[in-house]
């Protein structure tokens, strides 16, 4: 691993003097990169300076005010390599990663660099490649070059995108040949060690023609006392016929805020899932874009948070039918405590030629506290007239009729009520039952009631 | 016939009542806005000081707040704006009797379908033509019931202290951009008291027309509703067809003390090239109960979204609005519930239809302070889609902030179906006849509480375009 990049630039400086946040930055980090890969962080740089931080007169920035969550100039990004003076993993991370044995293969950032990759034998002889976009950057240009950060989630997306576009330190590819079917889920896992640090990192996620593979992704941390940054860029690519499910798992620690852009692209007849379960960071932002641009094609898109004392949730998603005759639902459901607030934009976009678009969005909150509060804005935007759309949002408590029939039963109060909310949110992660992510979220989840 | 030219006969795009009468005009501003032309107008209505300065600050105002960049289009409104004229008063006298009416206005609503033995029906009519009240009669019953129905500037200078303690409470100049146009510029309008447990049982109502080329519209309306009290007022408008771009921008504010009731109807079918900026909004006070009916069917862009704000224990509000944007056309419209009061309960109802390249947008707020305990609000909204060239929306805010709060939202989209059509047609109906049914059918749930006269001009315009879809 190679020093602070800073350190060459900045004479007086330390040689592990993390660096700001600026165009110095982007210069070291591209210093022996592709030509085409330093061209496309200046010019997602420029993108970055030319955009204003968004406001909350912007629909999209409506109920997050970003300026008071982030600082650029007080972030600095995360220095490389392991951060225990051991070498040693942080408890923590061991402690993730011992659930997430079965699989087909493993993934370990640290600090947004990958740090150990593993992947079955078997299916490397098939093709199927898991990598660091490290390596990727020189091993597979042709598949980076035509992929990463530009035709799926360029710069030009936004504020936050444009800067991860500029600076991602690592990554992950995952990609899968025609036809290779992964049985188990590849597994990725996020260690952040320090704090006041801005971490960017990518995912990138192409199954070829009637290939198979589910990606599950963890994100953890401790509780941090200065601002911390978390970027993520995720690109997901179905080409036709081919079926991907994407989870992510955050549990991060106070102190982080944890910004997610996602996009998926599902080709003719594909099927494309994502779950996003956000329980951790004190601001989590999430912007989500499903793509459906080939006939047959069809997402499901579920989302899960709980949220309690001060944390933030702001939940923006889209659906864009692009093509007739496709399929999306989505289903984000969110309990709050505490003065937890959660806000959900959704929007449904059924562009003129998308007929036959059978798309549906919901978003429900269970509201448990008296000072939490919930957002919520389910949009439609048609433009083709043979369709089927719907959506539904609702706010409100828990059930009585449920509580008091546990009530009944002999359950305490507490317990009534943990079960009730346990309930109200564990019929998502029904829809999309993968081994291991049900019951690491359950458990997530129990911690967290456990304060109730 | 071909579903395409099947589906281009069922509108209501032919302007049925785009007649134009000579105008006949006193005074008028020039045109364009300035703080010169708010002096103006309101030295002509020989209005007192703080008027003037509620005015010049709201120019100010207006002139500081950016143009909406939501909604609607509005790129091309500002050099609208400077071509319009922003007073024009065509009589000097207020009318007293029918008689005295002059006979082309006579003349514009017998065209309207208004034969003159119902006018005389109607209780009060307060008939807008242009920007003031020129004709305005109160039956006598009510005038010893204490009930005023007055044009707004009357009842500036008959009851200036009711008028200066309720003004601009509901709507405050800086309420939007449009509603500081309103307050800077605003003539004509309804100023409508109803006293303490008097109900009326007959609607009141005004008509509206816009009768001259790049003129502006500027009314303002004020209604307060004393305790118990329950009242009913109407107000629909047809405006003649121009080529250019016209402006309509209404500030409505009424207010419901403990235990009234009320409902406001509005039909509007302005012609379109008409910009129709409205904003409505009632302070709803402990049980009392408001009712916004909004039926918007004309106008090339509408942004309308009336609004309860249940500030009482106990109040109510209930939106319905029905939407028809054909070719050419934006209907950006829906309705706001504020729920700050706790056992308050609202539900909004909204039914789209979009034709052609038409736009039906639903944009509504369904907001619970914290202390609210109780509420309870249900959002539906459907939209009906009559070919594929045509677009609709659905923007729906919903902010809570109290954990007793219960609150609902759902949308729905849909175009004729086949089969609904297959059926209907094998029960021996033409294609034509089944789909004005079908139509009929989905705006039914709230048509039926429009009253009668409005019901059956609805359902005559749906069949009226059938008709030219035959053959």
């Amino acid at each position: 691993m190679s020093s602070s990049p800073r350190a060459a630039e900045a004479p007086v400086a330390e040689e592990d003097t993390p660096s700001s946040l600026d165009e110095s930055a982007v210069e070291s980090i591209s210093r022996g990169a592709p030509s085409w890969l330093s061209e496309r962080r200046r010019h997602a740089w420029s993108v970055f300076e030319d955009t204003p931080l968004p406001s909350t007169r912007s629909e999209e920035w409506r109920y997050t005010d970003v300026s008071r969550v982030v600082d650029f100039a007080d972030l600095r990004l995360a220095p490389d390599g392991m951060p225990a003076e051991n070498g040693s993993r942080p408890a923590g991370l061991t402690a993730a990663m011992e659930e997430d044995l079965a699989a087909s293969g493993h993934a370990v950032l640290v600090d947004g660099n990958v740090v150990h990759v593993d992947l079955d034998p078997a299916l490397e002889e098939q093709g199927v490649i898991l990598t660091s976009l490290r390596t990727a950057v020189n091993e597979h240009v042709g598949l980076l070059e035509e992929l990463l950060a530009t035709e799926v989630l360029p710069p030009e997306e936004g504020k936050f995108q444009a800067l991860n576009a500029a600076l991602w330190s690592d990554g992950v590819l995952l990609y899968v040949p025609p036809n290779v079917k992964l049985d188990l889920p590849v597994r990725a896992t996020r260690w952040l060690s320090h704090a006041g640090s801005a971490v960017f990192a990518r995912t990138l996620i192409v199954a070829e023609p009637g290939s198979q593979v589910s990606y599950v992704e963890e994100l953890l941390s401790e509780d941090f006392d200065k601002r911390t940054l978390v970027s993520s860029a995720v690109e997901v690519v179905a080409r036709d016929g081919a079926q991907i499910q994407y989870v992510s798992v955050q549990r991060l620690g106070r102190g982080v805020f944890c910004q997610s852009a996602q996009r998926t692209l599902a080709h003719r007849d594909s099927k494309l899932d994502t779950l996003n379960v956000n329980l951790g960071a004190s601001v989590t932002r999430l912007d989500l874009n499903a793509q459906l641009l080939g006939a047959g094609a069809h997402s499901e898109m579920l989302g899960l948070y709980f949220g309690d004392q001060d944390q933030h949730f702001d939940h923006n998603t889209s659906q864009d039918h692009v093509a007739p005759d496709t399929g999306s639902d989505l289903l984000y459901k969110g309990a709050l405590d505490d003065r937890a607030q959660a806000a959900f934009r959704g929007i449904i976009r059924v562009h003129p030629d998308a007929q036959r678009t059978d798309a549906y969005q919901t978003n429900r909150n269970l509201l448990l506290s008296d000072e939490c509060r919930a957002n919520s804005l389910p949009n439609l935007e048609i433009q083709a007239d043979d369709v089927k759309c719907s959506h539904g949002a609702t706010v409100g408590q828990l059930d009585s009729e449920a509580l008091f029939y546990l009530l009944s039963r002999g359950l305490s109060r507490e317990q009534a009520e943990r079960l009730v909310v346990l309930g109200f949110l564990g019929d998502v992660m029904a829809r999309l039952p993968l081994g291991g992510v049900v019951e690491k979220v359950t458990r997530a989840i129990e911690r967290k009631l456990e304060h109730v | 016939m071909p579903e395409n030219e099947l589906v281009e006969g069922l509108g209501l795009d032919e302007y049925q009542y785009g007649f134009i009468d000579d105008e006949a005009h006193v005074f008028r501003t020039r045109p364009g806005l300035s703080e010169e032309v708010v002096r103006q107008i309101s030295k002509h209505k020989e209005e007192p000081e703080w008027m003037l300065e509620f005015r010049l600050k709201a120019l100010k105002i207006y002139e500081s707040k950016p143009m909406p960049t939501w909604g609607g289009d509005l790129s091309d409104l500002e050099a609208t704006l400077d071509e319009i004229y922003f007073y024009v008063k065509p009589q000097d006298q207020m009318e007293r009797s029918w008689d005295d009416v002059p006979s082309n206005i006579k003349n514009t609503f017998e065209r309207l379908g208004i034969p003159e033995a119902e006018q005389k029906l109607l209780a009060g009519v307060g008939a807008q033509y242009e920007s003031e009240m020129v004709y305005h009669s109160l039956k006598e019953e009510w005038a010893s019931k204490g009930v005023i129905f007055d044009s707004i500037e009357d009842g500036l200078k008959n009851h200036p202290e009711i008028f200066r303690e309720h003004f601009a409470t509901v709507i405050p100049a800086a309420d939007n951009k449009f509603a500081a146009l309103n307050s800077a510029v605003w003539s004509g309008g309804s100023f409508v008291y109803v006293p303490k447990g008097v109900e009326l049982e007959t609607p009141l109502q005004a008509y509206f027309r816009v009768n001259q080329e790049r003129m502006g519209q500027f009314e303002r309306t004020m209604i307060i509703m004393e305790e118990g009290s329950q009242a009913h007022y109407i107000e629909g408008c047809t405006a003649p067809v121009y080529s250019t771009d016209s402006f309509h921008s209404g500030v409505i504010e009424i207010i419901l003390k403990k235990d009234s009731r009320f409902r406001y109807t509005t039909i509007q079918n302005w012609s379109n090239n008409m910009y129709n900026l409205v904003t409505q909004r009632a302070v709803v006070n402990e049980n009392a109960t408001m009712e916004w009916l909004d039926g918007n069917l004309g106008s090339k862009l509408t942004m309308k979204y009336p609004s309860c704000y249940l500030v009482g224990e106990g109040a109510h509000g209930d939106i319905m609005s029905i939407a028809y944007a054909s070719d050419g056309q934006h209907q950006d419209t829906g309705g706001k519930v504020v729920h700050v009061a706790p056992n308050t309960t609202s539900s909004i109802t909204s039914k789209s239809i979009s034709k052609g390249n038409g736009r039906s947008s639903y944009r509504g707020l369904c907001k619970v302070y914290e202390g609210a305990n109780n509420a309870r609000s249900n959002v539906e909204c459907d939209a009906l889609l009559i070919n594929a060239t045509a677009r609709t929306d659905t923007y729906p805010y919903i902010e809570i902030e109290e954990k007793q709060a219960t609150v609902g939202h759902e949308a729905t989209v849909s175009r004729i179906g086949d089969t609904q059509l297959f059926y209907l047609m094998s029960r021996g109906l033409t294609k034509e006849e089944a789909m004005a049914l079908i139509v009929r059918g989905f705006i039914e749930p709230i048509a039926k509480e429009l009253p009668l006269e409005y019901a059956v001009e609805l359902n005559r315009l749906i069949e009226l375009e059938m008709e030219g879809s035959v053959g």
